[in-house]
């Protein structure tokens, strides 16, 4: 994609002259975009993080106050290891079960299409309408889980107040909702698998296992991979799911990083200690892209 | 012979395991219509009823009319209307420069619009909302753009990190040729883009649309954030309300929740095609 043809003369002359110009003005607005609500914003919070602020009064400089502050809070603390157990938990199952589904899927038979639009579904859904279907059916007080499980004999469970299962609670039901994404992804990646490699590979004696394990995963791994890095960015932003499912406000056992920054930048007006949340979190998801996107090299096989 | 009844017999065992999961997938949403059907009584019957006995219509126009929500609908169509319009014209815009440009510091550029597509955007949700508490607003009662709904659009007019790199990949794909045919014969890079590319990136405009109109339909912490009259409320903001007033009125919530997303799996229905092939797009090319 970067691979680009070089131009026969960079500047100068000919019929590319002023081209400059008006590639400034084609992204006027992005560069204000960046500038004011993105890549500029990041460095306002990085200022702001250093100050103690409530918004009515000026603020005041307070040095690296907050994140020492963070480092003992412990509902803060809660926040991140709760975020990361649900990446760790979420993201994994989330990738082999949208993979078994998406090989499951990639037969041509009739009426597959109907099957898709299923797990599909629940990807354009809003996160607040599907989180109350799931408040509901989690309802300790007669909620379809727990009807169900009666039925074999299983005591009702409060899926979303107990501390242990709050947390698998909302991770299940994220992953129903995220399937569709990294089943559409894989599915793309499956399609652009050549034919004739797996023809060659039967041809060579391969069965449908080997088949699958070195040629249709190797050659699926850069989907794998981007899956990977949507996921990952995804599970470090919940907050839509913990805002619905957990009412009056999260525990310290399903709060996230996220809702800590929403709840104290927005409700408290803490603004330069949200905003030294908001910069752990960036440095978290920072790290863990690097090391993702340098790992590729050692496991992603592009064609 | 067994061999290929072998193969049938695992077909069909496959096939079973898809359609059973698929119910598992739309159970919630069947659940939703069940239960937005019932009365109060039925709801906590033991065991639970599959179907209502009698279907309680009347749960519909009650939960419509329990609030504004049909103020709800006009102000998340409003907004995601001019999200769209914003992010189509912006991006592509960008995404041309990007494609068919040559310019100083186009790759390093290229690269932070990319880094900014990693970070999640609530590391910026602070300095974002103070921006708009400095911007003077006429017509608000703060003085200022809190409190209105023009955070949740302006910023749509100031391009996007995933739109951009959609429609240049999309873009990168037509050949060169025909821009420098037309600079040839004199025509200049707004009359390129205008009358050449837009026209050939139909689809991929079309699938920008799509996903920008659900993320803005489907948005619940900006609004949450920046709304504080009712009548300004989106959809997702007013569900989110309901849910607090109606504590375990179950039918009604449901009602409400799934009128909240037939747009949006109408729209998908619809449009199938385009959903699954930015998704695909923006992924096999990574």
């Amino acid at each position: 994609m970067t691979r680009l043809r070089r131009p026969a003369s960079r500047r100068g002359g000919g019929p590319l002259a002023g081209e400059g110009r008006w590639a400034l003005a084609f992204l006027l607005p992005t560069l204000l975009g960046l500038a004011v609500l993105s890549a500029g914003p990041i460095l306002a919070t990085l200022a702001i993080s250093l100050t103690k602020w409530d918004l009515l009064t000026a603020p005041k400089l307070v040095g690296l106050d907050n994140f020492l502050a963070l480092l003992s809070d412990d509902r803060f603390l809660k926040a991140l290891r709760n975020t990361f157990f649900y990446t760790v938990v979420s993201v994994p199952i989330g990738l082999v079960v949208a993979l078994a589904l998406a090989l499951a899927l990639n037969t041509k038979v009739r009426g597959i299409a109907f099957i898709r639009t299923a797990y599909f579904l629940p990807v354009v859904t809003s996160t607040i309408a599907i989180a109350l279907v799931w408040q509901w059916i989690y309802s300790a007080d007669s909620g379809l889980l727990n009807q169900v499980l009666g039925v074999f004999g299983i005591t009702s469970q409060k899926w979303l107040s107990d501390p242990t299962l709050a947390m698998p609670s909302i991770i299940a039901m994220s992953i129903w909702q995220g399937l569709g994404v990294n089943v559409i992804i894989f599915l793309a990646g499956l399609q652009a698998i050549p034919s004739d490699l797996l023809d060659a590979a039967s041809v060579d004696g391969a069965g449908s296992w080997a088949r699958l394990r070195n040629v249709t995963l190797p050659l699926l791994t850069p989907s794998v991979f981007f899956t990977g890095v949507l996921s990952l960015i995804g599970s470090f932003q919940v907050f839509d799911q913990i805002f619905v499912l957990v009412k009056p406000r999260p525990t310290e056992a399903t709060i996230t990083v996220v809702y800590f920054i929403y709840e104290n930048g927005f409700r408290f007006f803490k603004m330069g200690y949200a905003s030294a949340a908001s910069w752990i979190l960036f440095l978290i998801v920072a790290f863990f892209s690097a090391v993702y996107f340098r790992s590729q090299n050692r496991w992603v096989h592009y064609q | 012979m067994s061999a290929r009844r072998l193969r049938a017999t695992r077909r069909a065992i496959l096939i079973g395991l898809l359609i059973v999961g698929g119910l598992l997938m739309m159970a919630p949403f069947l659940w939703m219509i069940s239960t937005s059907l019932k009365t109060r009584a039925e709801v906590f019957a033991t065991p639970p009823t599959l179907l209502p006995v009698v279907a309680q219509w009347h749960n519909y126009p009650d939960m419509w009319n329990a609030l504004p929500f049909g103020l709800f609908f006009l102000n998340s169509v409003k907004l995601a209307t001019l999200n769209t319009i914003g992010q189509l014209l912006t991006c592509s815009m960008a995404a041309f420069a990007f494609a068919a440009l040559r310019f100083r510091f186009r790759d390093p550029l290229f690269a932070l619009l990319l880094v900014t597509l990693i970070i999640p955007f609530q590391v910026v949700l602070v300095p974002n909302f103070v921006l708009y508490r400095l911007l003077p607003h006429p017509l608000s009662t703060s003085g200022n753009w809190i409190g209105t709904q023009e955070p949740l659009w302006v910023g749509a007019f100031l391009g996007g990190a995933f739109g951009t790199f959609l429609l240049r990949q999309f873009f990168m794909a037509i050949p060169r040729e025909l821009g420098d045919a037309a600079r040839v014969d004199g025509a200049n890079p707004w009359q390129i883009y205008r009358h050449i590319y837009l026209p050939l990136a139909r689809p991929a405009l079309a699938t920008l649309a799509i996903f920008t109109f659900m993320w803005s339909w489907n948005d619940l912490i900006d609004p949450i954030i920046y709304l504080r009259d009712i009548e300004s409320f989106t959809v997702t903001a007013g569900l989110s309300l309901f849910q607090g007033q109606y504590v375990g009125r179950w039918p009604l919530l449901m009602a409400g929740a799934l009128v909240s997303v037939l747009p949006m799996i109408v729209l998908f229905i619809l449009a199938q095609r385009h959903f699954v092939r930015g998704i695909a797009m923006s992924g096999i090319k990574g």
